[in-house]
């Protein structure tokens, strides 16, 4: 007779189960939490927050037409500082955008209008075309040399041919289908814009 | 097409019956777990076989891990291993996880290791069981040798600066050799970049492979037991070892069971005394490397110091190396060392029993001597106690051809 | 089991033997006493770092957040309290002197101390900075490390406290640069006793289930 034996009488199979399924159990919420520090790692680290911090971008230089950038969470965040003409064209050209009030497109709630922007003159805007993910060059005049017939002044993306207006809304029947992302920023001061942070409540908008 | 019928005969679901026949999933599950029969009687020594793989698994995960927040750069080694500690999330503790696991590692293994010698595991027809087990030692202690260089601490740079010195004392080819493991005049970021490479991939692959083979041995020639008794002289009508029992569920629950004790007594370490009291991780390795300063004591990790004992023992530099590597090497010819018949220590005669205590003090005596700064004392101890360590594979030779064993018993007890 | 029990207390038993007893400093170490949770002392530590430390010394693994985050401070109160206003929350705390300034005036870079805790342990720091004497030339020497290139900064503190006062400013900065050498420690020691306590439950359930199974074992 071998030296196992289950037949025996006083095996209790009814408690063989409960406890192999309370041990299964248990077993599991404890696999459960061993992942949490091997997932959790994956998250942006501290040194990744810090550079990922919200950036200032001092505007009180920028001469009306310019643009500056600034490097936000490893991104190129552009500030245009627009004039009277580029506002104007603005709100004559959009029977050609494809989402001119920016329905489908990331902006925080107090830069959806028509300028997409807190403070019209200033436009701040994720360098990166919602394409693929390359950076658009700057185009703001109207008939730059370089672009094609009847260009009215904006962003356009060399990779594909995606071209944006000066307010990053993206024109029709180019392979981008949405506008350009519009960060969180505020107001610091008259002339500082913080990138990276909705306004303070109460602070200057 | 629809002609396979005997998958449902052999009462196996149909998914796994469409597996096994292309792949032997029930048959290798039945060899290795399911049928493997082993003894019943295994005791408390027996855990650490399963417990150590459970650490080479722990070792694997979270070293894949800290690859992934490691740089192995002058630079930037030591600082990446604080920003392991500090900024990425959990990075504590999956660097103290790695770090306590190293030590957790030797134990298990020094454990597993006094078991063989113990019941005389490495006796006929388990010599190769034995060898590759060395074998893992032997990789295991690079591992960890290579390891440690990682964090770019003063510990870490002047620990490796010492052993690799070691080979420079071999006679002709020493200097040129040293210089070859450095790949620069002192340890630098050179060096730092292939002990990186070999610790997160040769090793741990050789590891796993020895591991396997090391199973593959064992489960070929069936397990041994405290009695030393071979399970397999006696079968049933159906071909069972009368004394075996299943590995599953048997010693699967029971070594479960055992690694849930271990976790226990690993968690006191990993949370409430990482440094292991300075032993685990050394305080010295708080500091950057420095090739200009030397710390005032340069210590091995614990695990390392009864063979570094042995190394400042020798007066002579050559020789010193030489003994060293055969305090390791000559573990290897033990299954050829002990002549005697019996294997287990509960059925030997007195003179094993005497060598291998005197064998077991002197491992710990060493390993506590190769801790503390060489005075003259320490050193003639040292002396004394690494004659002791050879002393036992220079004399089982003889004591062991005709020692006086008592009746070893038919079946396990 | 009572075997298992005693292998398993002398393989613990090392860890309770620490190696830096064997320190060989020419004074005995006073024991600092500090405690890291101790979240006043730790913020009184870390303004007397700033104010005292923080000329020629450096955290360069901690930044302003992080102290804020693990001190019970908010952002602005650490800037405000540790820095003057002068950083950003998210920078390193850093020297205010610049590189190299350190060996010009007193010939010895002044090391950074994030590490300098669990490099030397706190009863090391906590008796340095009580240890400063005037010796026979009457110049400001340390018992603990002979000759060291530190000028004695808390000596205004000292002249102007009661001994018991000045072991408290003593104690606060051992303890903010204990917090300093790690500071997830809290964390770690509060997780410690949960884990511990859940694997006492599973090993419960897997002792009955070992049990239960081996009934099947005759012996």
């Amino acid at each position: 007779m071998s030296t196992e034996d289950q037949t025996s009488t006083d095996v209790n199979l009814t408690r063989r189960k409960v406890l192999t399924g309370a041990t299964g159990v248990v077993g599991a919420i404890g696999a459960g939490f061993m992942a949490v520090p091997f997932i959790g790692s994956w998250m942006p680290s501290e040194r990744a927050k810090a550079a990922g911090a919200p950036v200032d971008a001092d505007v009180s230089q920028l001469q009306p037409g310019q643009m500056l950038t600034v490097s936000w969470r490893g991104k190129p965040v552009w500030v245009v500082r627009r004039t009277p003409e580029m506002l104007k064209m603005l709100a004559e050209n959009v029977t050609e955008l494809r989402d001119p009030d920016s329905n489908e497109s990331d902006q925080p709630d107090y830069a959806k209008n028509s300028f997409r922007s807190v403070n019209e003159e200033f436009l701040v805007v994720v360098g990166i075309c919602t394409h693929l993910g390359c950076a658009p060059l700057y185009r703001p005049a109207v008939g730059s040399p370089d672009m094609q017939e009847g260009w009215k002044g904006g962003f356009f993306c060399p990779c594909h041919g995606s071209s944006f207006d000066l307010a990053g809304r993206v024109v029709k029947s180019v392979p981008a289908p949405i506008n350009l992302e519009i960060p969180p920023y505020h107001f610091r001061t008259e002339s500082v814009i913080r990138v990276g942070e909705d306004p303070v409540e109460g602070g200057v908008a | 097409m629809s002609n396979q019928t005997n998958e449902s005969s052999s009462g196996k679901s149909s998914l796994l019956g469409w597996f096994d026949e292309r792949y032997p999933v029930s048959s290798t599950w039945n060899k290795h777990v399911g049928e493997y029969y082993a003894p019943k009687n295994f005791n408390f020594w027996y855990f650490f076989g399963s417990l150590a793989l459970i650490v080479l698994v722990n070792q694997i995960v979270t070293g894949i891990w800290l690859t992934m927040s490691y740089q192995p750069s002058n630079a930037e080694a030591f600082n990446s291993v604080e920003y392991i500690m500090r900024d990425v999330e959990w990075g504590w503790l999956l660097r103290y996880l790695h770090s306590t696991g190293a030590s957790a590692f030797f134990i298990v293994i020094y454990l597993h290791m006094m078991r063989a010698l113990l019941y005389g595991s490495y006796k006929k027809p388990r010599e190769l069981v034995w060898v590759i087990g060395m074998l893992l030692f032997l990789v295991l202690m690079g591992e960890a040798f290579m390891g440690y260089l990682l964090p770019w601490g003063q510990m870490s740079f002047w620990g490796a600066q010492v052993i690799i010195s070691l080979f420079g004392a071999i006679p002709v080819i020493g200097p040129d050799l040293a210089l070859w493991i450095r790949g620069d005049f002192v340890i630098s970021e050179v060096t730092l970049n292939r002990f990186f490479a070999i610790h997160v991939i040769a090793f741990p692959l050789l590891l796993v492979i020895l591991v396997f083979m090391h199973l593959v041995a064992l489960h070929h020639v069936g397990s041994n037991n405290p009695d030393g008794v071979e399970i397999k002289k006696l079968k049933d009508d159906k071909g069972i070892p009368l004394d075996g029992i299943r590995f599953h569920p048997y010693y699967s629950v029971k070594d479960a069971m055992g690694a849930v004790f271990f976790f226990i007594l690993f968690a006191l370490v990993l949370f409430y005394a990482p440094e292991g009291g300075g032993y685990f991780i050394e305080a010295p390795n708080f500091e950057p490397a420095n090739p200009l300063k030397t710390p005032d004591h340069i210590v091995p990790v614990w695990y390392f110091t009864p063979f570094y004992a042995i190394l400042r023992a020798v007066p002579d530099k050559f020789l010193g190396v030489v003994a060293m590597g055969a305090a390791v090497v000559i573990l290897f010819a033990l299954p050829w060392l002990d002549r005697c018949k019996v294997k287990s220590i509960r059925y030997r005669g007195n003179s094993y029993k005497v060598l291998l205590t005197i064998l077991v003090i002197s491992f710990f005596v060493l390993g506590f001597l190769g801790t503390q700064p060489s005075t003259p004392l320490y050193t003639k101890l040292a002396q004394i106690f690494t004659a002791l360590y050879f002393m036992f594979f220079l004399v089982l030779p003889f004591t062991s051809a005709n020692e006086k064993t008592k009746p070893v018993p038919e079946r396990v007890t | 089991m009572k075997k298992v029990l005693w292998i398993a207390s002398l393989l613990l038993l090392p860890l309770t033997m620490n190696v830096q007893a064997a320190g060989g400093y020419s004074i005995e170490l006073e024991s600092a006493n500090n405690n890291i949770r101790d979240q006043e002392s730790l913020k009184r530590g870390a303004v007397l770092f700033s104010n005292y430390c923080m000329a020629c010394h450096s955290l360069k693994y901690m930044r302003y957040n992080r102290v804020a985050r693990d001190l019970g401070w908010t952002d602005e109160e650490v800037i405000a309290d540790m820095s003057h206003g002068l950083n950003s929350v998210t920078e390193y705390v850093m020297a205010r002197m610049e590189d190299g300034v350190a060996r010009a005036v007193l010939g010895s870079d002044a090391p950074d101390l994030s590490l300098m805790a669990r490099l030397k342990g706190d009863d090391y720091i906590y008796t340095f900075l009580r240890a400063y004497h005037l010796d026979d030339k009457g110049e400001w020497d340390n018992k603990v490390l002979k000759g060291t290139a530190m000028p004695n900064v808390l000596e205004g503190i000292e002249r102007h406290a009661s001994p018991e006062e000045y072991a408290t400013v003593a104690r606060d900065i051992t303890n903010f640069l204990a917090y300093a050498g790690e500071p997830s420690k809290v964390e770690r020691l509060d997780l410690g006793w949960k884990v511990i306590a859940f694997l006492l439950v599973l090993l419960l359930l897997l002792y009955l289930l070992k049990r239960e199974y081996w009934r099947d074992i005759k012996h």
